[in-house]
């Protein structure tokens, strides 16, 4: 199912904000000039929230030890973070944004 | 006519004797002043305004109580302090990059850049890199960032590195506070600043700023005949002191002076109003009053004027050895012609501190030659006297 995150214009251009969904998980929501894009908010590294780092060349760097990411592919670019971060695909409806998440139970 | 002896009559307490100046050349009177005041007494260490942000921090070296403080505001907007020192293997948290070391965290949080050991704006050891490898009786509970104790008052913040102080900040403050209360500090939000080294006693260097009895002669330069009224309003506040500075009234000013003073509030040297003044300054509504000039101890002289306010602070660093600061602050120009009367202002000043810190060093060399071990203060040194007095007290107490 979809989950709902935000309207487009909630979120200014090079901007990142944590959500959390329904089923627990808190996902980073970026905004870049070619689109928005969705990660799992927490680092591969540690405890930290990456919606609290910054957007550097379509990377997002860790508030804590400042390894990063590729917002586009997830992928690990900067020590100390080698475990890739998993993406999720953002749909825009009628100007509103959503990500897939399963159905939460009861 | 003023009655010569005025400030003697008013604090016969003080005694009119001369100073002695081995305070100012004995390392180990130097180590007490560490020991017995530097470590135990509330110490001016910012602004509230130079943190504006969740996240933001300050490091600030403080020699004389032998640590660098962390002041680090928090998602909560408190801010708090801490000995940048990690719990860890004890090296810096932040790394210094000078006196002052400035940085923000949108995280609010500070790593240490040996092993990555992360802490939070409130103290608290968020994260531990390899935690596992710890050993059972490792907990990161118990191991945050050791706190310092901080309060503000007008803004400005304090600290004091004592385990339990002595006083509350309001306490030690007592009736200083008052009598700056209501000026706006805030508003008067435009600054530059100037520091540098002083191979000298910080109680050198305090002394220069605490007479206007040097004007005459050594800013005849930068403020000719400007202050030559002397001192009135003398207060002494437990061990704050305070005092007002008038002007000569009817002094020419240079033709560029008279521009400036025109376009902007920037200058000392202009006649002053009085809007902004709490009713406890310049009580008497002399026409003459220039400015008022506190000392807050113990290291930090507080001057407010119409429109104009700036401090200046002595950090010792050794027995002969002090980083000084002045600082001065005034509206922000709103215009190119203000910004212009500012610059010139500012450039007047900085003549004029150049003029006092340029003879801290002698002072210091003659005194240490040990060829005057006294000094003989008038009655206008008033605030001399009781400095000595204070820290005197201070270091035997
Ligand atoms: S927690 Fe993100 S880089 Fe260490
Ligand atoms: S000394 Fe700070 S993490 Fe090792
Ligand atoms: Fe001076």
């Amino acid at each position: 199912m979809k989950l709902r995150l935000c309207s487009r214009g909630d979120l200014p251009t090079c901007e990142v904000r944590r959500f959390e969904l329904a089923d627990g998980r808190a996902v980073a929501l970026y905004h870049l000039e070619d689109g928005f894009f969705a990660t799992d908010d927490l680092c591969t590294h540690g405890e930290a929230s990456l919606a609290d780092g910054e957007i550097e060349d379509g990377r997002i760097v860790c508030p804590y030890h400042l390894g990063a990411f590729d917002i586009r592919t997830g992928k690990a670019t900067d020590a100390p973070c080698h475990i890739p971060l998993k993406t999720y695909p953002v749909v825009e409806i009628d100007g509103e944004l959503f990500v897939e998440g399963e159905k939460v139970e009861g | 006519m003023n009655a010569p002896h005025r400030w003697l009559q008013n604090n016969p307490g003080l005694g009119d004797g001369p100073i002695p100046v081995e305070p100012y050349i004995s390392p180990e009177y130097y180590k007490r002043e560490q020991e017995k005041i530097f470590s135990k007494v509330w110490l001016c260490v910012g602004r509230e305004q130079e943190l504006p942000k969740a996240g933001d921090y300050k490091v600030k070296r403080l020699d004389a109580a032998k640590t660098s403080v962390i002041l680090m505001r928090g998602k909560d907007m408190r801010i708090r302090a801490f000995h940048n020192a990690c719990a860890h293997r004890g090296n810096t948290v932040v790394t210094e990059t000078g006196e002052e070391t400035f940085g923000a965290s949108k995280a609010a949080i500070v790593t240490c850049r040996f092993h990555g050991w992360v802490y939070g704006a409130d103290g608290a050891l968020k994260l531990v890199p390899q935690e596992s490898n710890f050993y059972d009786c490792f907990r990161k509970e118990d191991n945050g960032l050791a706190p310092i104790h901080v309060d503000t008052w007008e803004g400005f913040i304090f600290v004091n590195v004592a385990q339990t102080p002595d006083a509350t900040l309001a306490e030690f403050l007592g009736e200083y506070a008052g009598h700056f209360a209501g000026f706006p500090f805030d508003k008067l939000s435009y600054e530059f600043t100037y520091r540098t080294y002083l191979d000298c006693n910080w109680k050198v260097a305090h002394d220069a700023f605490a007479e206007a009895y040097h004007v005459e002669t050594i800013h005849a330069g930068s403020f000719p005949n400007a202050f030559c009224g002397g001192l009135e309003n003398v207060k002494l506040m437990g061990p704050h002191r305070t005092s007002a500075v008038c002007l000569t009234l009817g002094a020419t000013p240079t033709a560029v002076a008279t521009l400036a003073n025109s376009l902007a509030q920037g200058s000392l040297v202009a006649v002053r109003g009085e809007s902004m003044l709490p009713p406890t300054l310049n009580p008497d509504h002399r026409p003459n009053f220039a400015f008022e000039l506190s000392v807050l101890f113990p290291n930090t002289l507080i001057h407010v004027s119409e429109g104009i306010w700036f401090t200046h602070q002595f950090w010792p660093m050794g027995h002969n050895k002090t980083l000084w600061e002045g600082r001065y602050y005034v509206a922000p120009p709103t215009s190119y012609s203000q910004r212009w009367a500012l610059e010139h202002a500012m450039t007047l000043q900085r003549n004029a501190w150049l003029e006092d810190t340029a003879t801290m060093e002698d002072t210091q060399r003659a005194m240490e030659s040990g060829a005057k071990p006294f000094q003989n203060l008038q009655d206008d040194e008033i605030l001399i006297r009781h400095g000595a007095h204070v820290v005197d007290t201070y270091v035997n107490a």
